[in-house]
């Protein structure tokens, strides 16, 4: 199928090489370059796997201090349900290596939703008393799923959610009223994380 | 840089000189036809649904409570899952079609006499592999039509002697045509089409051999030969976009017309559709198959329907070159046969009702006399020819090609 | 070559000539429609389908979410779904065991429907609308008789003329969802279809033009 140019062999290689026969090329090759794109885009995920890109919770029935896990495109998501005094314990400290404050993590104070998948190789926490500890490494994260100690390098990752009703969590999409974003750290993917704020504006 | 590049490679591997041989020195008679055309459009063919075959295989699932809905799941869901498929349906057919052709003109130029008998032969092995490979990946979107088909030809195995049970169970691996057996025509399906790459190389290293034939059907002198590029990569440049552009309206705007209805109804082992029929390119066989009343001769008969071209360039005794150009007795012999096939086709394609049976059963008479007749009318055909004087050019086609075949002998 | 090809044509011509005489005298006559693919008749489809065929039949193949994609609106969605899932599919009202009861089977599926039968659009809009009373006092459908389908749309009560186009507009913007059902991205598929078939004849003349120049080098010796 594909034209072999052997000029070297060809004695009348100038009159290959005129305008048209250099636009037909091109037009060939655009072509070619176009009919792979369906291909390329058929491995990529189709439509009925791009619909679970959220998940909806229903958080009406998680007590204060319980956690639900729930899957949001195929990884484990954790809600927990803070008490006051868990909320209080969180807003005192900054974490450990990977320094955030509380306040830029959450939404609302009292509903932290992270990505349970432990930072350093992928392996799912769980829940200790306070806080999260991956069995596989040792990672220890507090209340607020920062890292605290073990190998793992970052957070566990906030994904976007909002709160659609009283009772409901929207996992996967921002709302983007309800949110204004503040990048903490562009180099880390991990926590490129919106700082929470209210519609007025004020930081919680 | 590039001109190192290629000076590297071609002291550890003949590059330069295989472009030389085959494609810018590779000696092509001047006078081909667009009938010579169908050779490179099978080939093209060919790695059209080997690519959209291997996309398909990715989003496809051969299993038995699966395989309809992952189809459905391509069609509705895949990106560009929709072209994709329509793509590898549609391309059965046209593969068919553009085989079909390829073997009318090796027929009506009489191509497959010598030297060119495997070339004849290895395209028989390929256009056997075509129709098994067709067969397993039309069960594989398991509709009622896929079903049923396999069903129908795995039970032709039931006519072998003796043993007929034990292979179409075996062939199954199961009582009737079922998971095991959609998974193992998926495993086959996916293989055969590079069994068939294979076999197409064998097919192109023989023609290279003996070069292209041509419409006056002799050997050309040299210097009624051109170098194959860039006259004939050009032509055959030419002829894919023509092909491209009714492949594109059957793909966009017409992609049913070669899927029977009955296939978008997921398969159902308990009840059969009113009225099966196979693909249309299986249709002049099918009738040969209903045409004997008999399974064992039904099945034989239809056998031998296929592999009977392979005795062609034993059955035409003639030396007249230029198939049926000089030969208005095997000219009307052509036309007939191919009328012949179209009755069978529509034969096969309707219920076997009444006057029909015996349409199909005089059309299969037609079928296997026309072959079996050949050698004694190509014979008296040249005689007759000769008495009654051919034209000078003629005699003198006739010459040179007995040079070379007396030159041919020698070598050997 | 020419004589043979020209004849061959001819015979092709005759025995598919023959072919569709003989189709059209074993074969139901259909009443021919042309769909109408318009957002209106797809929207009017859909209601008539949830409104009464739904009552009987699923749509295994479509979820609420493709409605969107259909082109309804995320609100006409809504009213549609009503507490059901916008990923759930479109499932019958009717539960299996209450099919079996009535009718002795569960109904067809509907989602292929349109592909599923030879001419399929035609064949729904006929099957829709040929409900009679027979006489024997019983309601049948003579195109395809014993049908276990009620007449759904009322062809034998609503006669008067006025009263039998609404029925007949129904029928016709049921075609037109289930046609659209049967292979959503049809619509994507014919507008592709003209860039691609644009492009191969200007890259065939392209082609075409090289092949001449090039060849024509042939006749300078």
């Amino acid at each position: 199928m594909s034209e072999h140019d052997s000029d070297s062999s060809n004695p009348e290689s100038p009159e290959r090489r005129e305008f048209l026969g250099k636009v037909t090329g091109v037009v060939a090759g655009t072509g070619i370059a176009a009919a792979t794109w369906p291909f390329i885009s058929s491995m990529n995920p189709s439509t009925d796997v791009l619909s679970k890109a959220t998940t909806e919770a229903d958080i009406s029935d998680i007590a204060p201090g319980q956690v639900h896990t729930v899957e949001w495109q195929g990884k484990p998501v954790f809600i927990l349900h803070r008490t006051d005094q868990q909320i209080d314990k969180m807003r005192q400290s900054e974490g450990g290596k990977d320094p955030t404050a509380d306040q830029k993590r959450v939404l609302e104070p009292n509903w932290l939703v992270v990505v349970g998948i432990c930072t350093h190789l992928g392996c799912v926490p769980n829940r200790v008393d306070d806080g999260w500890l991956c069995p596989c490494h040792g990672s220890v994260y507090d209340n607020s799923g920062r890292i605290l100690r073990g190998p793992a390098p970052r957070n566990l990752h906030v994904p976007p959610y909002q709160f659609v009703g009283e009772n409901r969590l929207l996992i996967g999409q921002a709302d983007p009223q309800r949110q204004r974003c503040e990048r903490v750290d562009p180099d880390a993917a991990g926590d490129t994380f919106c700082v929470a704020t209210n519609p007025n504006g004020k930081e919680v | 840089m590039a001109g190192r590049i290629i000076d590297w490679i071609d002291q550890r591997f003949p590059l330069t000189k295989f472009i030389k041989h085959e494609l810018t020195e590779y000696p092509t008679p001047r006078n081909l036809s667009y009938w010579w055309n169908f050779g490179s459009l099978a080939g093209i063919v060919l790695v059209i649904q080997i690519v959209s075959g291997i996309f398909l295989a990715m989003h496809y699932k051969p299993d038995a409570l699966m395989a309809f809905d992952s189809v459905e799941h391509i069609m509705r869901n895949v990106n560009y899952g929709w072209l994709i498929r329509y793509m590898h349906s549609t391309g059965a057919s046209a593969f068919f079609i553009v085989i079909y052709i390829h073997m009318a003109r090796t027929l009506f130029y009489g191509s497959y006499r010598a030297p060119r008998e495997l070339m004849w032969w290895t395209g028989q092995v390929l256009l056997l592999m075509l129709m098994a490979t067709a067969f397993m990946g039309y069960l594989l979107p398991w509709g009622q039509m896929s079903y049923w088909g396999a069903q129908v030809i795995t039970s032709l195995f039931g006519a072998t002697p003796f043993i007929g049970d034990d292979v179409v169970r075996w062939l199954r691996g199961d009582f009737v045509v079922g998971d095991a057996t959609l998974t193992r025509f998926f495993a086959l399906h996916y293989l055969f089409p590079f069994l068939i790459v294979g076999m197409v190389v064998i097919h192109l290293v023989a023609l290279h051999m003996v070069k292209s034939s041509n419409p006056s059907g002799i050997n050309l002198a040299d210097k009624d030969n051109i170098p194959f590029h860039p006259y004939y990569t050009i032509k055959d440049l030419f002829g894919f976009g023509v092909f491209f552009i009714v492949f594109a309206y059957f793909v966009f705007y017409s992609p049913n017309t070669f899927i029977e209805a009955d296939n978008y109804e997921p398969a159902n082992p308990l009840k059969t559709p009113p009225h099966i029929v196979p693909e249309w390119y299986f249709l002049p066989f099918y009738a040969i198959l209903r045409a004997i009343p008999d399974l064992l001769g039904g099945v034989v008969a239809m056998g031998v329907s296929v592999v009977i071209f392979a005795l062609m360039p034993f059955l035409d005794r003639s030396r007249i070159p230029g198939g049926a150009k000089y030969r208005p007795i095997y000219r009307v012999m052509f036309v007939l046969f191919v009328i012949d096939i179209l009755v069978l086709s529509y034969v096969g394609l309707k219920p076997p009702s009444g006057s029909l049976v015996i349409v199909g059963q005089v059309a299969t008479f037609v079928y296997f006399s026309l072959f079996t007749l050949l050698p004694f009318i190509s014979r008296w055909e040249e005689r007759w020819l000769r008495k009654k004087g051919l034209p000078p050019e003629v005699e003198e086609l006739i010459r040179q090609e007995e040079e070379e075949a007396a030159k041919r002998g020698r070598r050997a | 070559m020419k004589q043979v090809i020209l004849s061959l044509v001819i015979v092709v011509l005759g025995v598919f000539g023959a072919a569709g005489s003989q189709a059209g005298t074993t074969e139901v006559a259909l009443k021919p429609i042309k769909v109408d693919r318009s957002l209106d008749s797809l929207r009017r489809g859909a209601q008539v389908v949830f409104d009464t065929c739904m009552r009987c039949h699923s749509l295994r193949y479509i979820t609420y979410r493709d409605l969107l994609d259909m082109g309804l609106s995320k609100e006409e969605v809504d009213t549609l779904r009503g507490d059901r899932g916008l990923g759930e599919y479109l499932q019958t009202t009717m539960p299996p065991s209450a099919a079996k009861f009535h009718f002795g089977m569960l109904p067809p599926d509907l989602s292929l429907m349109a592909k599923a039968r030879k001419n399929g659009p035609s064949y729904i809009y006929t099957l829709l609308t040929s409900y009679e009373e027979m006489s024997n006092g019983k309601i049948d459908n003579p195109v395809f008789p014993g049908i276990r389908m009620p007449d759904i749309l009322n062809v034998t009560v609503e006669t008067a003329p006025e009263e039998r186009a609404v029925v007949e507009q129904q029928a016709r913007d049921v075609v037109a969802f289930l046609e659209w059902a049967a292979d959503p991205r049809a619509q994507e598929r014919r507008e592709l279809g003209v860039y691609v078939i644009v492009y191969l004849v200007i890259l065939t003349a392209l082609l075409y033009w090289r092949k001449r120049k090039i060849w024509s080098r042939l006749d300078e010796h």
